[in-house]
């Protein structure tokens, strides 16, 4: 979230799109209807009528995989009607940006951006890559942007992005979407109108807009229309992710994406070979003299990241050769790791806090991926699918050789540490009881199998032992909590003066400001530097006091960066300081103390009018918002393309059908397990995969709890009457549900909160499924096909390669199934 | 606190049954073995292991959806009709306000089932020495100054908890500040005399398709005492000898039962 939960009270219009909050996030409903209580606008846009729906002022459908045509006619909308901030647009993003005369828009370029390499067959372009020389700005001497203030210039970013999101008419979108015109009016009309400069419009997405063939594009498409009505960085406004799991964002902030390091330092290349080589890569540069450029930084962060992984007396450069790299170009994520696993790349593997064999898309592939490894350890509290796979429907356990190891952890409340929320708030907890039997803290598991990987290599050495022997790991036999966070943190690691102070080494660093290029300072995370201080244990503070009125509870845990709890909000006020919005005032600027009062600002810097003032967007290079993104694999503005497996068999946009740059798992056309399946007469239905309130993920805490059994206790498919009525299926009884590569059994909900759509004059139906069901209990001897995701394909987003779980072709049949 | 009560606003009721879950933790309800019947609500009735229960409605007024969430349980009359037709006073309508049930003198003659118009008490069909069994306005809770389970639970402040008479005032008071939000009724202010359980409905909806009866406002009890205050207490006794039959059979069959299970053991 670039905001918070608590902020969500500010807003004036609240768009529920890509996510269900009323069903997954109960507690956010509070502040959501703290704004409703004050006169907020509730939109829901899902492809099922949901609890939030319910809830909301308006409720609007589209059909699943279709939510770019959708916001790129908001854009439309916003600029035909001139419903944009101007003032905001002009200074604080690139519309006046003149790009590149030889950039190609897919609507001039079969339905490509330019610079794509790949092979073209029947459905379009396949498997390409971008080179993206065009995606770049005419620059000045200086080594600026060349601008047009006036945005007038056909080559300028306003014009182009005008010119790319004219063809979203609204009758093309309603074609391809689905949504009834006057529903999908009404909504532009709501939202548009928080382009008001005292106006506020949140959006809220989780997986619904992420699991696509066009996930960050998805997001990208709202970016735009959020800073297009100045809605970045302000009260009640951002661009937030609700996340799934309690600590997910923490997780990400600590590293655990495989081409991140913590704090979002670029994963080391294998070709950059020096510390040096690293830096100048991954340091970003500007000549915008307005530009804070944060990311300069790079270098004193990755610094102290090394200092507080390794053996501090190696010079820096011996202790960057102990990181691991990634092969140039390569990528590491989840369905290349179970596509390598199954091909038999691996022979072990560590399932731990996970259940791959539930969770992971196409999971038949997965099971069959497991079944190829020597040993898997498997560390859970509740054995599951994936540590019991061997004995698992269609599983002949005589023929695995994986040997499994299964070993209990404790559970939340088992242990101490710290979660960090979707709002970026660090909160401390305390463990309330032990864990059971031989169940152990997941910290204590990783140090003694630290402690006797070192054992063994220190024994009897092998290959690039080093960054084991000289790994920094001073928590003796039991992980402890505090010890951590302090690395965390970072430390001085010798006695340093800056701005006339004196810092003496093994003190603990006081923000990130301090960190040192030169490995006179240690940071495990540099984002989190500032949350465990002298001053004592910021995730654990409990204060209630909220100056501004506006939620921020800035003595309430901790807030990364610095304590900041929106961030962009150098972007609430003009170029002198003073708020958009006069009522909920963020930050403002104060001419007599030269300080910035409300928030922490982004920045100490005065406003940008101002002498030494900067630009808001800090973390950018040149400081500004883009609307024209040139650093996706898969274009510098969103493109309407059909997900990998839709039911029409044109897009209405252009020639081209799926998203050009997503990776296809076929070998030499062969797909092996890789099934797909689009315009299928077999397969007809759009199918969408989701939870509900009462499970968790896959269900291996939930279906253990007798209690939330009971509300939901079995898998179901949720149909609209019409469908019902159509396949001769009674609400209750129990169907099948096929695609490509597999098939679940679940009971029929028949509904009148599904509709079927419109689709280019025909009608398509849409079911949906939850994915918190698996084989192994209730009842293990029923080998029960319930997990959705034996139906969901093995494709995902160019740039993340989070698979497409949201929308792909399904048929449903009746059955007789005995419970 | 004395005469306290629910206000139960159903405009902000997102379904998420944490009341639900809640009671049963509270009350330490043992989970009823369900099956999915082609709706999200389960388990499907009001029993002696579900004190309260959401409703799932769905409902199509002039081509537009609507998804209503309504709690159910024990409304805790002003005037109770199960405590005026139970022959051994097993129920009391207290000064907290709740409505409690003593177990210990029921004959189980489940007069009080009948009696509900809201048919709400639920009994132990198959235990032994079965009892009546419906939401007790976590008085436990009450008696130690703390918030009923279900309305501690409620992330959305759908359920508020205080005096029947700031109930009173604050549904009143949300009414005339949002008239296009909530049907003006508040349900259970004067419906039969008066209940300690409230709700408001969105503006959007009848009580009476939510599942609410239509009563009238005068309390049940005055239809019935006119009547009841001259049945003879010879009728208890015979209850009371009949109670007694019961159970002497029942511990029979139980009995034979039990050894019956001795034998297959063997």
């Amino acid at each position: 979230m670039t905001n918070h939960w608590n902020d969500l009270k500010n807003a004036d219009c609240i768009l529920v799109m890509g996510s269900n909050p009323a069903t997954n996030h109960p507690v956010a409903f509070k502040w959501i209807q703290k704004a409703i209580d004050s006169g907020a606008t509730l939109i829901c846009v899902d492809p099922r009528f949901t609890q939030t729906a319910a809830k909301a002022h308006i409720y609007a459908p589209l059909r699943s995989g279709t939510d770019i045509a959708f916001l790129g006619g908001m854009i439309k909308y916003i600029l035909d009607n001139n419903l944009y901030f101007e003032e905001y647009v002009r200074d604080y993003t690139n519309a006046s940006f003149l790009v590149n005369p030889d950039f190609k828009l897919p609507g001039d370029n079969e339905g490509v951006f330019s610079g794509l390499t790949a092979a073209k067959t029947a459905e379009g372009f396949v498997s390409g890559k971008y080179d993206r020389a065009t995606w770049s700005f005419q620059m000045n001497p200086d080594g600026t942007a060349q601008r047009d203030p006036s945005m007038q210039d056909p080559n300028c970013v306003f014009q182009l992005m005008k010119k790319h999101f004219s063809r979203y008419t609204v009758d093309t979108v309603v074609s391809i979407t689905g949504t009834p015109k006057d529903k999908l009016l009404e909504v532009y009309a709501a939202y548009a109108a928080t382009g008001k400069p005292d106006k506020a419009g949140t959006e809220l997405y989780a997986m619904g807009w992420t699991q696509h063939t066009v996930g960050v594009q998805n997001v990208r498409a709202m970016a735009i229309i959020q800073v297009l009505l100045g809605n970045m960085g302000i009260a009640g406004g951002g661009l937030n992710a609700l996340r799934g799991e309690s600590n997910v964002q923490g997780a990400c902030d600590q590293g655990l994406l495989f081409h991140i390091l913590p704090g979002y330092l670029q994963a080391p290349a294998a070709s950059l070979a020096t510390l040096e080589a690293y830096n100048e890569k991954n340091t970003p540069k500007t000549n915008e003299p307005l530009s804070a450029n944060w990311r300069a930084n790079n270098p004193r962060y990755m610094a102290s990241l090394l200092r507080s992984l390794y053996d501090q007396s190696l010079p820096l450069e011996d202790a960057y050769n102990l990181l691991p790299k990634i092969d140039d170009g390569a990528d590491y994520s989840w369905l290349t790791i179970f596509d390598e696993m199954y091909k038999g790349a691996f022979s072990g593997f560590f399932a731990w806090g996970q259940n791959p064999a539930c969770s992971g898309a196409n999971v038949h592939k997965v099971r069959q991926a497991l079944t190829k490894l020597k040993w898997m350890v498997n560390v859970n509290l509740f054995p599951n699918e994936t540590g019991d796979f061997w004995m698992g429907p269609g599983m002949k356990p005589e023929e695995i050789d994986t040997e499994v190891f299964m070993l209990p952890c404790a559970a939340s409340m088992e242990k101490e540490g710290s979660i960090t929320n979707s709002g970026r708030w660090m909160q401390w907890r305390y463990k309330a009881v032990d864990p059971p039997g031989e169940a152990k803290p997941d910290g204590d598991i990783i140090t003694e199998l630290y402690h006797e990987v070192r054992r063994l290599y220190e024994k009897e050495g092998g290959a690039f032992a080093d960054p084991i022997l000289k790994l920094t790991w001073n928590y003796g036999k039991h992980f402890d909590p505090h010890a951590v966070a302090k690395d965390i943190n970072g430390y001085f690691l010798e006695d340093r003066e800056i701005e006339g102070v004196l810092y003496k080494k093994g003190t603990l660093v006081p923000a990130f400001r301090f960190l040192q290029a030169d490995g006179s300072t240690s940071s495990g995370s540099w984002i989190y530097c500032a949350s465990y201080t002298e001053a004592g244990n910021m995730a654990a503070r409990r204060g209630t006091d909220d100056p501004t009125g506006l939620g921020l509870f800035p003595n309430w845990s901790w807030c990364w960066p610095v304590n900041r709890r929106i961030i962009y909000n150098r972007a609430s006020v003009d170029k002198n300081g003073t708020p958009w919005d006069p009522k909920k005032p963020l930050l403002q600027w104060n001419a007599d103390t030269k300080l910035w009062a409300g928030d922490i600002p982004d920045g100490p810097w005065p406003p940008l009018a101002l002498e030494g003032g900067k630009l808001p967007f800090i973390m950018k290079p040149d400081g500004i918002a883009s609307i024209f993104g040139p650093g996706l694999a898969d274009g510098p503005f969103p493109e309407h393309y059909e997900p990998l497996e839709c039911p029409v068999e044109k897009n209405l946009l252009s020639p081209q059908m799926v998203n050009p740059a997503v990776k296809r798992w076929e070998k030499d056309g062969v797909p092996e397990l890789d099934m797909r399946a689009s315009c299928d007469p077999r397969f007809p239905l759009v199918c969408s995969t989701y939870r509900v309130t009462e499970h968790w993920q896959t269900g291996v805490m939930t279906r253990w709890t007798p209690w939330l059994m009971e509300l939901q206790p079995d898998m179901f498919v949720e149909m609209s009457r019409e469908l019902a009525e159509l396949k001769g299926i009674k609400n209750g009884e129990w169907v099948s549900v096929k695609s490509a590569r597999g098939a679940v059994d679940a009971v029929a909900i028949v509904t009148m909160r599904i509709k079927p759509f419109t689709i280019a004059g025909t009608t398509v139906h849409q079911v949906g499924i939850p994915w918190h069901y698996g084989w192994r209990y209730p009842d293990p001897q029923r080998k029960e096909l319930r997990s959705a995701n034996l139906l969901t394909p093995s494709i995902g987003d160019p740039n993340t390669m989070i698979p497409e779980s949201k929308a792909f072709m399904v048929d449903v049949v009746k059955k007789e199934v005995s419970r | 606190m004395k005469n306290s009560s629910f206000l139960i606003d159903l405009t902000k009721c997102t379904g998420c049954r944490s009341c639900q879950v809640a009671c049963k933790q509270w009350n330490e309800l043992q989970s009823e073995d369900t099956a999915n019947t082609g709706t999200y609500q389960n388990p499907g009735l009001l029993s002696d292991k579900t004190w309260t229960l959401i409703k799932f409605n769905e409902i199509e007024k002039q081509d537009s959806v609507h998804w209503f969430f309504t709690k159910v349980g024990c409304m805790h009359c002003e005037q109770p009709a199960c405590a005026s037709v139970c022959p051994v006073g097993a129920f009391t309508k207290t000064e907290t306000g709740a409505v409690v049930y003593n177990g210990k003198v029921c004959i189980g003659c489940r007069y009080c089932m009948i009696a509900c118009p809201f048919r709400i008490p639920t009994y132990e069909w198959k235990k032994a020495f079965p009892l009546v069994k419906k939401c007790t306005f976590c008085f436990d809770r009450q008696s130690e100054s703390q918030v009923p389970a279900c309305a501690r639970a409620c992330p959305t402040g759908a359920i508020s908890f205080n005096t029947r008479e700031e109930m009173i005032k604050k549904a009143k008071g949300l009414i005339s500040k949002y008239p296009d939000r909530y049907n003006p009724h508040i349900y259970g202010e004067k419906e039969v005399g008066g209940t300690a359980v409230l709700l408001l409905a969105p503006i959007t909806a009848d009580f009476s398709e939510l599942g609410f009866p239509k009563l009238s406002e005068r309390p049940l009890p005055t239809w019935t005492w006119n009547a009841l205050r001259f049945v003879p207490a010879q009728i208890v006794v015979v209850s009371a000898a009949m109670g007694f039959f019961y159970w002497l059979t029942k511990r029979k069959t139980k009995k034979k039962d039990a050894s019956k299970e001795v034998r297959n053991d063997k």
